[in-house]
């Protein structure tokens, strides 16, 4: 008994988010409660000439006329909201994955981007094939898991399908690196989701969260949820789940007292501006129209906490 | 008067010695293989009520639990192997293995078949990896089923030939499959000491047990973690060097305590009970929601694919020249193929080895928890096929 009570203790040891108004053309049902400052009302993005400009899409290369049109939306946004790198955030292709799939999943549905000379930088979801790390048109230089600085922003895209201590030492040695104002991390597993089909993945946030809160990421994209939904701020760090850029659930959320707007009534891509210490951002539906809007404000000082 | 009393005596004595025995059938093993089922039911409860306290925990234990303690369920399982295949033991003769080993062979080639079949033609790749979790066979819960269906006949040790010659197997490529790990960093030499110690002690006759644990389990141990090696299999190359019985193959039973091999089978049990207890609550809490691909084709893998490969493969065995112990009919066998069906401890145990956090982990682990049908299956089948106790001439 003694060994045994002795084998048991051997194992024992061992930025500022203000939240946007809902967008009266919000077609979901709206979330009643918005807790924080009043919401400073954001119409449109101010599309300024020196700041970072990107798109959001996830879930999206299922080929299908849904992808089609978000792409053709993305390009016609781009007429006024110039952005030339799109991130995406797994599930870039569903079935099968040969060369021409490649074609019909993303070269066809982005071609009017891809021409303009936009760059994709892509993570892996569940549904994509490992081995499209090395396609050179999602940017990922042949790693599951890599990171890249533009302007003021630098960004951490992970292989959330295989946290492997690896990939957990890598992220916790480059993000400490990081001396650029904003740290933004994306990947394909939501750690906040509030969709009825998988939403939060608790074992992983209890991996990355500490994380992420120690070395002060501000903003995190993640889709495999085919709805689109805006985290309440957690530890300081705004969430987003964009999975809805080809594919949709619609009705699946079950909005919580985590959640601070949603669209699942049609797909939807988002819109982000980085300028100076404010992260402007906006999601649109297949539609065109915007769904949810909002600004996301760092502090100068900040170590971690966004207010 | 004295004869009648002497009579109710012998009858009171007869029905108590008969309700012991009784009772001791259904304490074995409620005794040895409750801990880990405990364990999952109060994780799964834990972990979809409250779930982030809970991963906090297992993540929290997981190094402790999955790579230290389970040491010692992997060191027990050793010990009833070697003993079995010792001379004189029950799997000495490889002519008892030679069908099981070809049964078992169907098996794992029919699960993990159908696993792969299934995640590329629904292409999730990703999951190809989890491939010989679809291959793990609880033994225990096999032989526990067919023994309560079919208690006499000869299945029985040839299922648990094919349930521990296809666990072996994954625990192989369990053993070895960490392969993000840094390079060796001088391990064959510590397990080298670790090998000639526990040689120096046979020599000298060392009957205690502990010292062999105490001192070249630690440095195995080490040797395995240094060089990238599941740690837990860490008492796998030490347990030969204990002093041995030959030990029939009734594995699962309680050895007799009359020696300092057995005794120290007897004082791990309870450890073993509290490592299962503590590995079923560590890795068995999952959102259940969190069911996907993965756990489709886990279940598929073990409830379709490997018994039709183990049927398979014996058909061809049969085929070929072989023949089926005595009173064993196609019946019967399809009966133990589902008995076998179960994935359950291993299939965790394998998962745990192979994969680290996240939402693979999480569908494979329902998956591994859902084939727990299989012996409900093998019980309707029986009774649907009359086999065994449900035998219509019976």
């Amino acid at each position: 008994m003694r060994r045994a009570v002795v084998i048991l203790a051997v194992l024992l040891s061992a930025g500022g988010f203000a939240p946007a108004a809902q967008n009266p053309a919000l077609q979901g049902p709206v979330p009643s409660r918005v807790e924080g400052p009043a919401p400073s009302r954001v119409e449109g993005l101010p599309a300024r000439s020196d700041s970072l400009k990107f798109a959001v899409i996830g879930d999206n290369g299922n080929g299908d006329k849904t992808e089609y049109d978000v792409g053709q939306q993305m390009a016609a946004a781009r007429a006024k909201f110039p952005f030339d790198m799109v991130l995406m955030l797994g599930d870039n292709m569903y079935g099968r994955q040969d060369p021409q799939d490649f074609v019909t999943k993303f070269e066809r549905p982005y071609a009017a981007l891809l021409q303009a000379g936009v760059l994709f930088y892509a993570s892996l979801g569940n549904h994509d094939n490992q081995n499209n790390r090395f396609y050179k048109g999602f940017n990922m230089g042949g790693e599951r898991y890599f990171s890249y600085v533009k302007k003021n922003v630098r960004f951490f895209v992970l292989d959330s399908n295989v946290l492997d201590p690896q990939q957990r030492s890598w992220l916790d040695e480059a993000l400490g690196r990081a001396r650029e104002d904003w740290k933004i991390c994306y990947f394909h597993h939501p750690l906040y989701s509030d969709a009825g089909r998988h939403g939060s993945d608790v074992s992983l946030r209890v991996t990355l969260e500490p994380l992420l809160v120690k070395h002060g990421v501000n903003v995190v994209f993640s889709g495999h949820d085919h709805i689109y939904e805006r985290i309440k701020p957690q530890k300081g760090i705004a969430y987003f789940v964009a999975g809805s850029g080809g594919e949709l659930r619609r009705g699946d959320t079950h909005p919580s007292g985590m959640t601070a707007a949603y669209f699942d009534q049609d797909n939807a891509f988002m819109l982000v501006e980085v300028a100076g210490d404010e992260l402007f951002f906006e999601a649109v539906a297949r539609s065109g129209t915007t769904v949810d809007s909002g600004v996301i404000r760092r502090q100068a000082n900040q170590t971690g906490a966004t207010q | 008067m004295r004869n009648h009393v002497a009579a109710a005596h012998h009858v009171a004595l007869h029905r108590h010695h008969h309700r012991q025995h009784a009772t001791h059938a259904v304490h074995r093993p409620v005794n040895r293989f409750l801990g880990l089922p405990l364990g999952v039911a109060i994780a799964l409860v834990w972990a979809n009520t409250v779930p982030e306290p809970y991963f906090r925990l297992a993540q929290s234990l997981s190094f402790g639990v999955n790579d230290i303690g389970m040491a010692l369920f992997v060191g027990l399982i050793m010990q009833e192997i070697v003993e079995a295949t010792m001379e004189g033991g029950a799997l000495h003769s490889w002519r008892r293995w030679t069908l099981p080993l070809i049964a078992a062979a169907g098996g794992i080639a029919g699960s993990a078949g159908t696993y792969l079949a299934y995640v590329n033609g629904r292409y999730e790749a990703i999951l190809s990896t989890g491939w010989p979790i679809a291959c793990a066979i609880d033994v225990a819960a096999a032989y526990y089923v067919l023994k309560a269906i079919m208690p006499r006949s000869g299945i029985l040790p040839f299922v648990l030939l094919l349930g521990i010659a296809t666990d072996l197997f994954g625990m192989l490529i369990v053993a070895v499959w960490r392969p993000a790990v840094a390079a060796p960093e001088g391990g064959a030499a510590l397990l080298l000491v670790a090998l000639g110690l526990a040689g120096a002690m046979r020599t000298l006759k060392v009957r205690a047990f502990w010292p062999y644990l105490a001192i070249c389990g630690p440095l195995s141990w080490l040797a395995f973690f240094r060089d990238g090696l599941h740690p837990a299999f860490a008492l796998v190359p030490i347990v030969p060097f204990l002093p041995h019985e030959p030990r029939k193959l009734d594995l699962l039973a309680d050895p007799p305590d009359d020696d300092a091999v057995h005794h120290f089978e007897h004082e791990w049990n309870t450890l073993v009970q509290v490592v299962l207890f503590l590995f079923g609550l560590v890795n068995g809490g999952v959102i259940l929601k969190g069911y996907d691909t993965g756990t489709w084709a886990l279940m598929l893998a073990a409830l379709v694919g490997r018994p039709a490969g183990i049927l398979a493969a014996i058909g061809l065995a049969l085929a070929a020249g072989w023949h089926l112990p005595g009173r064993i009919g196609w019946r019967q066998l399809v009966v133990a193929a589902y008995a076998a069906s179960t994935g359950f401890t291993f299939a965790l145990f394998f998962a745990s080895g192979i994969l680290y956090t996240g939402p693979l982990l999480a569908q494979l682990t329902i998956g591994a928890l859902a084939t727990a049908v299989g012996p409900l299956l093998a019980i309707g089948i029986a009774r649907l096929a009359g086999v065994g106790r449900f035998s219509r001439a019976s």
